[in-house]
């Protein structure tokens, strides 16, 4: 079964925004909650580079370990997904998710939240697939119309690949190959501290 | 507990059974071509055949089923109750041209789909691309025509608001003539609506009239067209996959058109090698291979410091200039004894190893392609910069080659359309000139009597002066009258489609304002000049009789007709909805205020009506065929609508590298479009029937003609003092029956040629005292393209010398609001310009009293502006979406950290920003290494502070958008350039402390 | 140096491909990476070297992965941040925060915390079986010495009554997934959390005030004294013999009302301001509510433990303890057997008997007739 993954590929995100605003479009996103964002680092000085991150579905979710209420499943291709309608909108999964990804449509006093929002790999939520609850609640189920992500989709420069993590493998190892360069991709693995980031983030200097 | 809800075997149960619905199937279709095998990137039907999902499989048949409306989906329901259309459209907010697919559901706009097929974008956007469907919503647009009275804005009637404004509109031309009243067009409108607008003008009987184009790529279609023939991107973005090398000096493209980067990175990866040359650490040079930074407006000394390297190491293209460039010697000679790396280093700031890096590398990867943008053509000297950049490129001999050309990135979607055929102060369509015979063309394209319309004019005088431009409206109303070289000021303005905060000089702009008669504001998004209008002023300066009024108009998806995109292909844009609210389209409002004005007929008298929301509105489609039948110059002629519409529906078949069509018809039309290229690049001559394909790149010689191929225009005269112009023997395009160069063709050289007999006898008879621009038979450029393969314009050198502009060789010439007093003294600018373009016109003497004023030491850092990717234009449109006004929600100032230092501002802090003009502007300071330690940088996009005020109390109820702030504008200093107007935005100067 | 081998043979692999030559062979210097200072390359140094090698971007370990996005600070504060920084919280590897916080919270102090709940409780149980409630000696002799006047009973009840809301509702958030949430299932128990964790957000700062509130009336009686030293040696009786005298508290009650009242309620109250994100001068990232949310959990924890073992002997531990605080009036043979000195001190009028003022000072009967007949 495929296992859905993002990639962003930093030699070729030119920080567009492309991405963040197909996904607000597509799953009618309120202001104030950014399922997707684009960060730039060195920003303004040689080596500048730009990525856009997500939810990135981790395998050993860190959000899912700590959710009070067990909101959170994974769909067979590797999806995180979580029920809003059990979600207490406590934070614990904000606080946890190395990358910032859940997002909540307030930040009110005493801690109320909301539910949690985040990035859903376009694939909906418990609901019925395509049905307008989940719509509402989650946006449009793209994966069940067969499709993929629309921030993947719309990307400008096609920087950032989103699908079945073998296939963008190997579309951006063809990519580095022509570069010819040891270019990181940045992914999932960075946070983690895989070598899946091209070099492990700890202790080795390269 | 953990949930595996989205099981494949669920997607398979609801996909059984469940009907195709036409439209969707038509989008299965679309799908079923995945992006380009060029580029390397994700196929979705691979991808999803890999992934398991595999095509077809769960609702991919009711993929526009939409969600949104959806009740429990039971299939069945998807067919039944709904009604579901794809439309086909492309984004409004640059030049880059990209698709979009509109879903639209009971005529609300539901969706937006990639278009994978358009061989442009690929699917690809940016954010402003990616929220196109905001405009469906359109929450902050005026809703219906307002008046502004006794300070408010009140809602009026349509029927009201034209009336007066007709009525205000025929006393003043009554009073004062028609030259009293100015109209600021747009670039947004499509190719019909720019057209017809110049038409209106010119039936009003006025050139005062113009657009975007004035003060965005003015200096370049100048420049260039002087140069070389036509002034337009000669290549396109697809074909830089085909460069080996590009220099990106002024232009911005990651932020400015951010889908051409799709192609120029993957042309990186293949190979090409990519220079930024900005005063900016842009986000395109955090892409490049090399930086560059130099001093802004400094691009001269830059690129022939980059020639002077080029000759000296003899990597010149020597055949190629030989038979195709006229004056290439002079500049080589001046280059030569001027510009010496030690010259370049102290006008530019770059020293000599970096530019000999850049010309090496330009020089030594062919073809390789130049870029620039606004940071060459927005400066006083931006006629000279832009022909520099020509005169590099064709040194390099990289001009008509594949990979090679100026790829020049125009601006607004359909700036380029708007500058071929749309309002120009100093041309009708096709860039006839305002000569009689010109005059006489069109009248007869429009179906009018030439003796009538020259009676709408104030003087036959007045018809041939080109009009007053945007860029100086505000010069129009505020200027003595003694001065100015028409009877009256300007007392009534059209805003039609353009901003206010996007021309210079804000305070004088909101005195000229307050003085008129009559400003009335076209504009879906018309708040910013309204809130400017409604703000109070100097009571001294208020007329008080002055009326504001704000029509709403409708927005490009509102309506259809073509657009042109940069690299010159026309694409077709479908109405995606019904004008919303009680917006009418641009062009029956033209039409509804023409018969008030009482000239309706004649605007019309080729073109059918459609109802509209049970109006008449003329029909793009008519306006695009009278455009087919008069601008033959440009060849604007072979792109009939169902061309362009064959075009759109078939864009799978266009090949993302050569925009060339791999064959195939077009399925509901059955038109072939084998051969043509994308969008049939203008030029595309002839008629629609010669299946002219298009032109991908300019002045190709490896081409035949009705393959694409070209050469340079003859249009400069076959000699000058001695010297041939015609291009060399043997320089030809391929397969042309003359091998030598040639004048361009008239019914006296067809004649002289015996080629006469080849036209038919209808055509012989509209073709008889005819040039190839004028002949509306179509058949001179038939014969001698198809039977002959020449090109009608004729086959000459491109000038390197332009003896006809006021520096023949550019020259490098400092800003009139500089910083160093030093480089003024040794490149001081050009002296004061009495009339021009009906205006008295500083520089000298501005720029030598603001030496003797010492403003350098008052405002020592230079202030240059430019884009964000979130914003467009103006920004009034794209600050009112809130999924773009939440990305950008503040007017900042980019500031180096060692100056921020010396001022003790730090990051986030707010600043006072103050010019020269005395404008002190309220921003947020971003401490950035991205600008030198002397210059700023602001974003223009924004309005609706004014000073450090809000206001908001100013704007129309409900038409304000979501993020305001201080506009750049407000403070921007006086200097025009000395052809064409272009108001000077990218070097003037500020200083700035904390707030 | 090894790990700097994967950028540079790429070079030969490129030149390979069509004999393109991509930008980074024809700049990259493969031997950079011998030169000194290369691993402390910053990106922008790197990118002179060997274009396109972002090493040292995905290095920046410590200060986790922050940069720059356009969205405003006050809105989304860490909007700019890729990866959470990475760091070692007691018992957690060192990794970005929000993996080392879950270490924590889910290795350390759920699994820890609940097992000490449960021993806690398992505790008083054995004790409970085995000992029983402690009664009292001698016979009541139905004159009442008022021990708690409305107020302090107003007080302390408000604060006992949100301590067990917040205990209930925290328990629910922090260990209700493990045996409550297979029991009702998803659906039931995310609603119910729901309701209880907002809650346990308002009852937070209610509970706040009454501490307050119950320590300042409270604090006078819990200075500690000689006498508590004896009774702390002696067990307090706990374990044979007669519960040695003590004044109107006993030290056991002081050890409760200082550590558990005044200091875990302190850091409870603290921490749970931080997570209610009302303490306006802060701002709240991720690491704050991370560290919040550690010490909370613990000093909650702890807090639960010890007040379950003081409402144990509110209630079912103690014969009379509980009448007390809800009546206000201790039989004076109560007082006698566990605070000996405070009962004498009353006695001898150094201490009022009634220290509110009667409702209505025509019966004075009032307390004696609403007083419980034990
Ligand atoms: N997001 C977005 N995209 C747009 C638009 C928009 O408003 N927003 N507008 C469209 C339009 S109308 C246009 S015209 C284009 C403009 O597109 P660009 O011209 O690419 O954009 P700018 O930011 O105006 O300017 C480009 C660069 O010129 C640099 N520059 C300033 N002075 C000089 C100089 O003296 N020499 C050189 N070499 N460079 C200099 C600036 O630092 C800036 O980085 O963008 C189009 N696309
Ligand atoms: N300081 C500084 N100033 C600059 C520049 C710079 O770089 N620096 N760049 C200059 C350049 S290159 C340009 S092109 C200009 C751009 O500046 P403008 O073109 O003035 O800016 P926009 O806001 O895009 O204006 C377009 C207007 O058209 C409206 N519009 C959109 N569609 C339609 C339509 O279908 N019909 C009608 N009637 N109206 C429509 C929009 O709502 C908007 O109000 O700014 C120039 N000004
Ligand atoms: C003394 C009684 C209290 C107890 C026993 C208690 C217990 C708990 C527990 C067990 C948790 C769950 C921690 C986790 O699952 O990691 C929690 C969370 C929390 N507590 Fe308390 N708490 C108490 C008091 C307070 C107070 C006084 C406040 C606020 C002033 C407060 C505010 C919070 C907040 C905001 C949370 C985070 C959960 C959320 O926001 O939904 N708590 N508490
Ligand atoms: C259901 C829960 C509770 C019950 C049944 C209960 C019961 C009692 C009883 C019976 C007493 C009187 C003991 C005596 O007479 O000496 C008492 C005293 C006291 N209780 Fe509670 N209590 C509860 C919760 C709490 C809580 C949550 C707190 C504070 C966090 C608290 C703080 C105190 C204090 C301060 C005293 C006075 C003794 C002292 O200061 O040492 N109680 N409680
Ligand atoms: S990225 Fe964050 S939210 Fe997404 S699965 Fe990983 S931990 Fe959870
Ligand atoms: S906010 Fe919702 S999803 Fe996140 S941990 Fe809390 S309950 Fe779970
Ligand atoms: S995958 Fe879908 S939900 Fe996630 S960021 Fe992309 S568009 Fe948004
Ligand atoms: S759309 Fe693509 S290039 Fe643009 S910011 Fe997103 S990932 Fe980067
Ligand atoms: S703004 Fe330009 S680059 Fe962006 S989507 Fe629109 S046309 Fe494409
Ligand atoms: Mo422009």
């Amino acid at each position: 079964m495929a296992r859905m993954k993002f990639v962003c590929d930093a030699e070729r995100c030119i920080e567009c925004n492309g991405c963040v605003t197909a996904c607000k479009n597509e799953h009618e996103v309120p202001w104030g909650v950014n399922r997707r964002r684009v960060v730039t680092l060195n920003d303004g000085v040689a080596g500048e580079k730009s990525i856009s991150v997500a939810c990135m579905h981790c395998s050993d979710a860190p959000c899912m370990a700590v959710c009070p209420v067990n909101c959170f499943y994974r769909t067979d291709e590797g999806v995180v997904l979580h029920d809003k309608d059990i979600c207490i909108g406590c934070g614990y999964c904000s606080y946890a998710c190395p990358f910032g990804a859940p997002q909540f449509p307030s930040t009110g006093t005493f801690g109320v939240r909301g539910k949690m929002d985040k990035c859903t790999f376009c694939a909906g939520g418990p609901e019925a697939n395509g049905s307008e609850e989940e719509f509402e609640k989650y946006g449009r189920n793209r994966l069940a119309e067969g499709k993929l992500p629309i921030c993947a989709e719309m990307c400008s420069t096609k920087a950032l690949l989103g699908g079945d993590g073998d296939v963008i493998a190997d579309i951006f190892r063809q990519r580095v190959v022509q570069r010819g360069k040891g270019a990181e991709v940045w992914g999932w693995g960075t946070a983690y501290g895989s070598k899946q980031a091209g070099q492990p983030p700890q202790g080795a200097k390269s | 507990m953990l949930l595996t809800k989205k099981s494949p075997s669920i997607l398979r149960d609801v996909a059984t059974g469940r009907p195709t619905t036409e439209a969707s199937s038509r989008f299965v279709q679309s799908l079923s071509r995945g992006l380009s095998n060029a580029l390397p990137t994700m196929d979705r039907r691979l991808f999803l055949r890999r992934s398991g999902l595999g095509i077809g499989v769960g609702l991919a048949a009711t993929q526009l089923s939409l969600v949104k409306k959806a009740q429990a989906a039971t299939p069945g329901e998807v067919t039944s109750t709904r009604n579901i259309q794809v439309k086909r459209t492309v984004c409004t907010h640059c030049s880059v041209g990209c698709a979009v697919d509109a879903v639209v559901e009971n005529g609300i706009w539901v969706r937006q789909n990639p278009v994978f097929d358009s061989p442009i974008n690929l699917g690809a956007h940016c954010a402003k691309g990616a929220a196109l469907r905001e405009h469906g919503h359109g929450e902050h647009r005026l809703r219906y025509p307002m008046k502004l009275i006794n300070g408010k804005y009140e809602r009026i009637s349509w029927e009201t608001a034209l009336s007066e404004i007709s009525s205000r509109m025929l006393d003043l031309r009554k009073a004062s003539g028609p030259d009293s009243v100015y109209i600021v067009g747009s670039s947004k409108h499509n190719n019909e609506q720019s057209y017809l607008l110049r038409k209106w003008a010119s039936f009003w009987g006025s050139n005062n009239c113009d657009h975007q184009a004035r003060i965005c790529h003015s200096t370049t279609v100048a420049g260039v067209a002087n140069t070389w023939g036509y002034g337009a991107m000669t290549n396109s973005f697809n074909d830089m996959q085909n460069s080996k090398c590009a220099l990106y000096i002024g232009s911005n493209a990651a932020e400015a058109h951010p889908v051409s980067m799709l192609h120029m990175l993957h042309s990186k990866e293949t190979g090409c090698k990519m220079i930024v040359v900005d005063p900016r650490f842009t986000r395109t040079a955090a892409k490049a291979d090399e930086y560059i930074r130099l001093r802004s407006g400094s691009d001269i000394p830059f690129l022939f410091g980059m020639l002077y390297h080029i000759f000296k190491n003899g990597w010149e293209d020597k055949k190629y200039i030989n038979d195709r460039v006229y004056g290439m010697d002079k500049i080589k000679a001046e280059v030569l004894a001027k510009w010496t790396p030690d010259k370049v280093e102290e006008a530019c700031g770059v020293p000599e190893a970096r530019v000999y890096m850049a010309a090496e590398m330009m020089a030594k990867n062919r073809p390789s392609t130049v870029v620039w943008c606004m940071g060459q053509t927005q400066h006083t000297t931006g006629n000279a910069i832009v022909r520099a950049s020509c005169i590099l490129q064709l040194a390099l001999g990289n001009i008509g080659v594949s990979g090679g050309g100026t790829n020049i990135f125009r601006g607004h979607d359909n700036v380029q359309g708007a500058t071929d055929v749309g309002p120009n102060p100093d041309s009708l369509p096709g860039y006839y000139g305002l000569a009689e015979g010109s005059w006489k063309h069109f009248s007869k394209a429009w179906g009018v009597d030439f003796e009538w319309l020259k009676g709408r004019y104030a003087s036959p005088a007045m018809m041939s002066k080109p009009g007053i431009t945007v860029s100086r409206w505000i010069d129009g109303v505020l200027e003595k009258n003694e001065f100015i070289d028409q009877d009256s000021n300007l007392r009534g303005v059209f805003f039609w489609g353009h901003s206010p905060n996007s021309q210079t000089r804000g305070l004088e702009m909101k005195r000229a304002m307050d003085k008129l008669d009559l400003l009335v504001v076209v504009d879906p998004y018309p708040s910013a000049t309204a809130s400017m209008a409604a703000m109070p002023g100097k009571p001294e300066d208020l007329n008080p009789n002055r009326a504001v009024y704000l029509l709403p108009a409708a927005t490009q998806f509102e309506t259809s007709g073509s657009v042109t995109a940069s690299n010159r292909s026309l694409q077709w844009r479908e109405k995606v909805i019904e004008p919303l609210w009680e917006s009418r389209t641009d062009h029956m409002i033209m039409y509804q205020l023409a018969e008030k004005l009482g000239f309706a007929k004649e605007l019309v008298k080729n073109v059918k009506m459609q109802k509209v929301k049970g109006m008449d509105e003329p029909v793009p489609e008519d306006i695009l065929r009278e455009i087919n039948k008069s601008c033959w110059s440009i060849g604007y002629t072979g792109q009939s609508p169902e061309r362009l519409k064959a075009h759109m529906r078939s864009m799978h078949l266009f090949d993302v590298k050569t925009l060339r069509s791999k064959g195939g018809k077009d399925k509901l039309s059955g038109y072939d479009t084998t051969g043509d290229y994308f969008g049939l690049p203008w030029p595309c001559y002839g008629t629609p029937e010669l299946k002219h394909p298009g032109t991908p790149n300019l002045y190709d010689t490896s081409r035949h003609v009705m393959d694409g191929g070209g050469n340079f225009r003859a249009n400069f005269g076959v000699e000058k003092d001695g010297v041939n112009l015609l291009a060399e023997d043997g320089s030809h395009s391929k397969g042309a029956d003359i091998t030598t160069g040639y004048p361009e063709f008239d019914h006296l050289l067809m004649k002289k040629l015996g080629w006469w007999n080849e036209l038919t006898d209808s055509e012989k008879a509209l073709a008889d005292g005819k040039n190839w621009k004028t002949d509306n038979s179509g058949g001179i450029q038939r014969v001698v393209m198809q039977n002959h393969g020449c090109y009608p314009f004729g086959n000459a050198k491109a000038r390197a010398v332009v003896w006809n502009f006021p520096d023949a060789i550019p020259q490098h010439r400092e800003p009139l609001y500089g910083n160093r007093p030093d480089m003024i003294a040794k490149y001081p600018t050009h002296e004061d310009k009495k009339t021009f373009w009906r205006l008295p016109t500083l520089y000298k003497s501005l720029q030598d009293k603001n030496v003797a004023d010492k403003v350098h030491e008052k405002f020592p850092f230079v202030m240059t502006s430019g884009r964000l990717v979130e914003y467009e234009g103006g920004g009034e449109e794209t600050r009112s979406n809130p999924w773009l006004a939440e990305l950008q929600q503040e007017m900042f100032i980019e500031i180096n950290p060692k100056s921020a230092a010396e001022k003790g501002i730090r990051n986030g802090d707010r600043a006072w920003v103050s010019t020269p003009t005395g404008a002190r502007l309220n921003v947020q300071a971003m401490v950035t290494e991205r600008v030198g330690p002397d210059t700023v940088f602001m974003p223009f996009h924004f309005s609706g502070h004014w000073q450090g005020a809000d206001m908001l109390a100013y704007y129309p109820k409900g038409a304000a958008p979501l993020v305001r702030g201080e506009a750049i504008n407000t403070g921007t200093t006086y200097g025009y350039d000395a052809v064409t107007m272009m108001q000077e935005t990218k070097t003037s100067v500020c200083n700035f402390e904390k707030a | 140096q090894a790990p700097a081998a994967p950028s540079t043979p790429a070079a030969p692999l490129a030149t390979t491909i069509g004999g393109i030559q991509s930008q980074s062979i024809y700049q990259v210097r493969p031997d950079a990476s011998q030169e000194p200072g290369y691993a402390n390359q910053t990106n922008a140094e790197r990118h002179k070297v060997q274009p396109g090698n972002n090493a040292p971007i995905w290095r920046q370990e410590g200060g986790g992965i922050t940069g720059l996005s356009s969205l405003p600070v006050s809105q989304a504060p860490e909007a700019g941040n890729l990866i959470q920084r990475f760091v070692q919280y007691p018992g957690s590897r060192l990794t970005n925060a929000g993996s080392a916080w879950r270490e924590v919270r889910n290795q350390w102090l759920i699994p820890y915390g609940s097992a000490l709940l449960g021993i806690t409780v398992l505790a008083l149980a054995i004790f409970f079986f085995s000992r029983g409630t402690i009664m009292t000696h001698g016979k009541d002799t139905g004159r009442k010495i008022e021990r708690f006047t409305p107020f302090e009973r107003a007080a302390h009840w408000s604060n006992a009554i949100a301590f067990l809301a917040l205990a209930l509702s925290g328990i629910f958030m922090a260990f209700g997934k493990f045996f409550l949430l297979p029991i009702l299932g998803g659906a039931v128990f995310g609603w119910i959390t729901w309701l209880l964790k907002t809650m346990h957000n308002f009852a937070g700062p209610v509970f706040a005030v009454s501490l307050v509130i119950v320590f300042v009336t409270f604090v006078r009686d819990n200075i500690p004294e000689k006498a508590d030293l004896n009774w702390l040696l002696k067990g307090g009786g706990m374990f044979g013999g007669e519960e040695p005298a003590s004044q109107r508290f006993n030290a056991g009650e002081k050890i409760v009302f200082w550590s558990g009242v005044t200091f875990l309620g302190l850091v409870v109250i603290s921490s749970g301001f931080v997570l209610d994100k009302i303490l306006p001068f802060l701002v709240y990232e991720r690491a704050t509510m991370q560290i919040a949310n550690m010490i909370h959990l613990i000093a909650t924890v702890l807090m639960m433990c010890m007040f379950t073992a003081h409402i144990y002997l509110g209630t079912i531990g103690m014969q009379g303890a509980y009448k007390g605080m809800r009546s206000g009036y201790v039989d004076e043979t109560w007082a006698k057997e566990h605070h000996a000195t405070w009962f004498d001190d009353v006695k001898a009028g150094r201490i009022p008997a009634q220290r509110s003022k009667l409702p209505s000072e025509k019966t004075a009967a009032v307390p004696l007739k609403s007083s419980p007949q034990a």
